[in-house]
């Protein structure tokens, strides 16, 4: 199931990706081609944010999805406000958009901890009989 | 596969391999022998020391320094994580954090701590912080070692 959703993912980037190369040479950069383009750069700057944090960090669970999310929201206000998504009155909408993707990053994170301790723990319980 | 035990004083062990055709199989089999050949120069006060792998507790990196802790003790050792790891590999050792390598033939247990660590208890007790991003570096060789 985890490889049928993976390749799911990587057809539906592929297709979007060919959609857009055929709209640009057609029509140009459309408002929402645009949007698109936009969230990739920002997911692109959240990600090389996070391998830093995992990488010369070791916080706890709870306090590295803090950090990340404070970091994540500062990166997306700021971008925002760059490219014109957000007005002074509703930039708060932010800590919404990233609290929602962090709960649910945390929640998946901490399922696959659980599963991946568990499979290590059984799997020294069969080595050493 | 037919396993044959015999003991022979007077010499150093030998593990002989008879196969009828050289295989991907053949080839793993012979490069995991040879990797639980691998041995570490610790040093200490008095000099230096051949440690073998599967002595090997834990290495870590303290203040760019390394240190190869084995079951009780502690030796210390010219080189960086780099020579480390590129040696490593197929063997039981496998990064647990920035400055610790671990053998897993020596963990009794990994377990979640009170806030939100890891931790890696070894069978002497002692207990290592693991970082959650090396995870399934440690998942992937129970299950190479479950093949």
């Amino acid at each position: 199931m985890k490889k049928v959703f993976r390749d799911t993912c990587i057809l539906f980037a592929l297709a979007v990706l060919s959609v857009f190369v055929i709209s640009i040479v057609w029509v140009g950069v459309t408002d929402e081609i645009r949007l698109v383009l936009e969230l990739f750069a920002l997911s692109f700057v959240i990600s090389l944010g996070n391998y830093f944090l995992d990488e010369y960090t070791s916080l706890p669970v709870i306090g590295s999805y803090a950090v990340k999310y404070i970091a994540a929201t500062a990166a997306v206000m700021l971008f925002g406000f760059i490219v014109g998504w957000f007005y002074r009155s509703n930039f708060w909408m932010a800590f919404i958009y990233v609290g929602i993707v962090i709960v649910l990053a945390y929640f998946i994170d901490a399922f696959k901890i659980k599963r991946d301790i568990e499979y290590i723990n059984s799997g020294i319980r069969k080595k050493k009989g | 596969m037919r396993i044959e035990k015999r003991q022979v004083e007077g010499q150093p062990l030998t593990v002989i391999i008879e196969y009828p055709e050289w295989n991907d199989s053949v080839e793993s089999l012979v490069r995991k022998i040879g990797r639980m050949d691998i041995s570490f120069v610790g040093k200490t006060e008095e000099g230096s020391v051949s440690i073998g792998i599967s002595d090997v507790y834990y290495i870590e990196n303290v203040e760019r320094k390394l240190f190869i802790y084995t079951e009780g003790d502690v030796y210390r050792f010219d080189g960086s994580m780099s020579d480390i790891e590129s040696r490593i590999e197929d063997t039981a050792l496998v990064r647990i954090s920035r400055t610790c390598i671990m053998n897993t033939d020596h963990l009794k247990e990994i377990r979640q701590i009170r806030n939100s660590h890891l931790e890696a208890v070894m069978d002497n007790d002692e207990k290592l912080i693991v970082s959650r991003k090396y995870l399934p570096d440690i998942k992937r060789i129970f299950r190479n070692e479950g093949l």
